[in-house]
């Protein structure tokens, strides 16, 4: 497996309208259910915010990375946001967020673990600050596959 | 001067590795030598070895959790901060240690 398969179009939306950080962890777990990759949103969200009260999530450069570990996550993935007006978040230099990475990971990652290291590469991409710099720039899930598969 | 790290975070699924290339990246653009050992979810990646810890100048531990293995850094200068301090301002922090060391 390889970063190029765990984007998945039908958990991205890079022209989203939600207007605060509610809304947009919402949207995006909608998408994940959709997909199949959740069986419970509710419980989902619930996880999510369990994380987010443990620390902040914004991790500056209008980059957000809500993640969890949840039961209610059948398979592992990713779902991106790219908002069309930037919202509130806290964040780690005070700005706000344009770009949502919400990972998606089960309880039981012994079986999800190639899948796990693929959203450790992703993670690891947000560390670049030049690729973090073209993500905020792109508009297409192809730039965006681009981007995460350039060396 | 040489770096050794470890990056670990709450979860051990996204700041571990945001945190470990932030690291990274900054000593490198600084002209340090650096290797950063993970420890999140999918287990211990990129271990530190005997030598990497022999050979450094400046141990540093950027987690939000108990680290294991630090006996491993016995007689070191380790220096401890929380994630969120590598992923901001990684430079600020690098020029920091070299400026305490005197390196």
């Amino acid at each position: 497996m390889k970063v190029i398969d765990a984007i998945d179009e039908r958990i991205i939306d890079l022209s989203m309208n939600t207007k605060n950080k509610k809304e947009t962890i919402k949207a995006l777990a909608d998408k994940l259910h959709d997909a199949g990759y959740i069986n419970d949103v509710g419980a989902f969200i619930k996880d999510i915010y369990e994380r987010e009260a443990q620390g902040i999530t914004g991790i500056g450069n209008y980059i957000a990375i809500p993640h969890g570990k949840s039961d209610s996550v059948t398979q592992v993935g990713i779902a991106i946001g790219k908002l069309n007006d930037e919202i509130e978040w806290e964040t780690l230099d005070g700005k706000g967020v344009k770009l949502v990475f919400l990972f998606a990971v089960s309880n039981d990652h012994e079986y999800a673990k190639n899948h796990m290291k693929l959203l450790a590469e992703i993670a690891t991409k947000l560390g670049n600050d030049e690729a973090v710099e073209k993500l905020n720039k792109m508009q297409e899930v192809s730039e965006l596959r681009e981007i995460f598969t350039a060396v | 001067m040489k770096i050794v790290g470890i990056a670990a975070c709450t979860s051990g699924i996204a700041h571990t590795y945001i945190a470990k290339e932030k690291l990274m990246r900054a000593a490198e653009a600084l002209g340090h030598d650096v290797h950063v050992e993970t420890q999140g979810t999918i287990g211990t990646e990129d271990e530190l070895t005997k030598e990497d810890i022999e050979q450094a100048d400046v141990v540093i531990i950027a987690a939000d959790i108990k680290v294991g293995g630090k006996e491993r850094f016995a007689g070191k200068k380790v220096v401890e901060v929380p994630t969120h301090i590598v992923i901001k301002s990684p430079k600020a922090l690098l020029t920091k240690i070299q400026k305490e060391l005197g390196l």
